[in-house]
């Protein structure tokens, strides 16, 4: 199905990824701040192992001089974790999409973008209770928060991509859902969450962690939010390239795939 | 000629069987790529035209690629070859409430499921009242699907599905759901499409439906179109095809089940006759005569008739249960009358079909269909329509 039939089931789209967010943390006690907790649990995990274990040194904000490691940290996990998680969820709806998929016509993509736009809300949210911390940090943030949207746009673009192709994959390898665990805990590493790419001294290593598609999301999303201050031109260029392109190759080869999902759940 | 709804051209689909289904990669990779399937054609060139306004009926037994034959028409599977062509907005039914999210309410529920069924929200907006009132759920429109019965699930299913007003409505088995009240109000919809002059296909193994509702039919076998044509034939030709391996009489009657008891013939008398007859006169009192012989001794058995009017309504069908006569044990040969007082047939010819089966009529010892073939002619009361009486008094005032 192509995307023109997507575009015209919106309001499918719209209420699939309602009954993801009001179904999300039903049944559990502490429902919607499960979605803080959890970057904010492993926050303090790295921020007592590096500081106290590893005695590290934060980064230095530039130009904002902010120097603070959970601040610095929140602002590489929360984009990193948007994308894997988003990927991961995806595999598990269209999967368990199975019963629809075989009964129903419908723009199979939806269950992959329906995740995409609940994830993006919680990221929304988690970024706003980010930006107040960085305001109690002494970060003046506000005002380049506008500049944090279309890094924002092109990350979404750029994870529904990857989204589509890896849970369209897993429908006929399920090993792909293994297989992601392994390669997101990987990716983490990869990016620069836990540690700044200048201070790497291996030069393989510090052109992935800052030119890898993850790690450049990181770097422009903290330049907003840690250092107050726009992110290169080129690597906009970059982002958007990898964004918009990603895209386009996810929703085609989804739109390959799709007609024969039916028949290999 | 009217418009076609539906064109159903050469369709063919295979699916692959894989003999060790190389489902993750290592085997992929273990068997260098070779992936072991044995090909199985589901469906082969079948070609049809559905009309607009038309009833349309696809039988066969299981496995004779009908579910395929539907999942392509839903556009679920892809044909492998040739094509299906929908020219009005179609809607499938497939299976009622899929998509239906335990945790969230009914309201919520109705929505997502529309919009998975392809209405827009205007479209729901507007409709949700009436799905609702269908439905006979207002109370509990806003509690979560979880906590309703499984009856309450499905007429709410059934709601939002008939709702999305297709002009083409393809179903899967006439859909028995909810109570009798509920199952009426079914029935009372789909001939309210049928009247509105909407199209419906109906594809189901339910031969009495397909005889009563179906304007016209195909019959699908190992998944080659075998019949087309006039639903009642083709039903008759079905019905010969499967009992096809048993007995045939040489009056045309086929017989089946296990055996160990049998209805050997079936007379008719007319009160004051002592001869059997074929026919009589609507108003007369008959008595039915099963003649039975057990080969052992059988516990318990239920004897059952069906009278059919030519075409295939079925009149009564009772059974010895339905009363209460229940004989411990039979065997040997004996007979079993059945008196029909002041019978209200009306002129028609009619068949009778008989059964025997075990206390539960899950396990058949013998089913005759076609036992007899009878004549009724005109008496008293007369009427110029129907298939019986029910005996009017008139006043006009």
């Amino acid at each position: 199905m192509s995307l023109r039939a997507a575009a015209a089931h919106r309001n499918l789209l719209y209420l699939l990824s309602l009954k993801e967010l009001r179904t999300r943390y039903k049944k559990s006690l502490l429902g919607w701040a499960w979605s803080l907790l959890n970057p904010l649990s492993q926050m303090l995990i790295f921020s007592v192992i590096f500081l106290y274990v590893f005695k590290a040194i934060p980064p230095t904000g530039d130009p904002s001089g902010l120097k603070n490691f959970p601040l610095y940290f929140l602002a590489g996990l929360l984009p990193f974790n948007f994308f894997s998680i988003s990927v991961a969820v995806s595999m598990g709806a269209v999967q368990g999409g199975a019963g629809l998929i075989k009964k129903v016509q419908f723009p199979h993509e939806h269950l992959v973008f329906s995740v995409i736009v609940a994830q993006f809300v919680t990221l929304l949210i988690e970024l706003g209770v980010l930006s107040v911390a960085m305001l109690i940090g002494g970060n003046m943030v506000l005002p380049w928060l506008p500049a944090l949207l279309p890094i924002l746009i092109l990350l979404a673009l750029f994870t529904s991509g990857i989204a589509l192709i890896l849970s369209a994959a897993n429908v006929f390898y399920h090993d792909v859902n293994y297989l992601w665990s392994i390669g997101s805990q990987l990716l983490f590493y990869a990016t620069p969450i836990i540690y700044d790419p200048k201070t790497l001294d291996f030069a393989p290593l510090r052109y992935l962690a800052n030119y890898g598609p993850t790690g450049s999301f990181v770097i422009a999303v903290r330049n907003i939010v840690y250092d107050l201050r726009l992110p290169a031109w080129d690597r906009m260029a970059y982002l958007t390239l990898v964004g918009v392109g990603t895209f386009a190759l996810g929703v085609w080869i989804f739109g390959r795939l799709s007609p024969r999902f039916a028949e290999e759940m | 000629m009217t418009d076609l709804a539906l064109e159903v051209r050469d369709l063919t689909k295979t699916f692959r069987m894989h003999r060790e289904r190389a489902n993750s990669i290592k085997h992929l990779i273990a068997g260098r790529g070779r992936n072991r399937f044995d090909e199985f054609t589901a469906l082969r060139d079948v070609s049809f035209e559905v009309h607009e306004g038309e009833v349309f009926g696809v039988i066969g037994q299981n496995g004779s690629g009908k579910s395929t034959l539907l999942k392509c028409m839903a556009g679920i599977l892809q044909p492998n070859k040739g094509s299906v062509t929908v020219h009005k907005r179609m809607s499938a039914l497939l299976e009622l409430g899929a998509g239906f999210h335990p945790e969230l309410t009914g309201r919520e529920n109705v929505f997502l499921n529309a919009a998975i069924l392809g209405m827009t929200r205007r479209d729901i907006a507007a409709r949700f009242d009436d799905i609702v009132e269908f439905s006979g759920l207002e109370s509990f429109i806003d509690t979560p699907v979880k906590t309703y019965s499984s009856g309450m699930y499905v007429r709410l299913a059934f709601a939002v599905a008939i709702n999305v007003d297709p002009r083409l409505l393809i179903v899967d088995e006439i859909l028995a759901v909810g109570d009798v009240t509920f199952q009426q109000r079914c029935l009372e919809k789909f001939v309210e499409f049928r009247n509105d002059g909407r199209t419906i296909v109906l594809v189901t193994h339910d031969l009495t439906s397909v005889k009563n509702m179906c304007d016209r039919a195909i019959w699908l076998r190992h998944g080659v179109v075998t019949g087309e044509g006039d639903p009642s034939e083709l039903v008759e030709a079905y019905t010969e095809q499967m009992l096809g391996d048993h007995d045939r009489g040489s009056d045309g009657s086929t017989r089946r089940g296990s055996g160990e008891i049998t209805v050997e013939r079936v007379e008719l008398f007319t009160d004051g006759g002592t001869s059997p007859v074929k026919r009589f006169r609507t108003g007369d009192s008959i008595t039915l005569r099963l003649h039975y012989r057990a080969e052992r001794a059988v516990p318990r058995p239920v004897f059952a008739i069906e009278i059919e009017q030519l075409g295939g309504t079925v009149v009564t069908a009772p059974c010895t249960r339905d009363v209460g006569l229940l004989p411990e044990l039979l065997s040997g040969t004996g007979q079993v009358d059945i008196r029909l007082k002041d019978v209200a047939l009306l002129p028609g010819t009619f068949d009778i079909h008989t059964s025997v089966t075990d206390f539960n009529r899950q396990h058949v010892y013998d089913h005759l269909h076609l036992a007899l073939r009878i004549d009724v002619m005109t008496g008293r009361p007369y009427e110029s329509g129907g298939v019986m009486t029910l005996r009017p008094e008139w006043t006009i005032s």
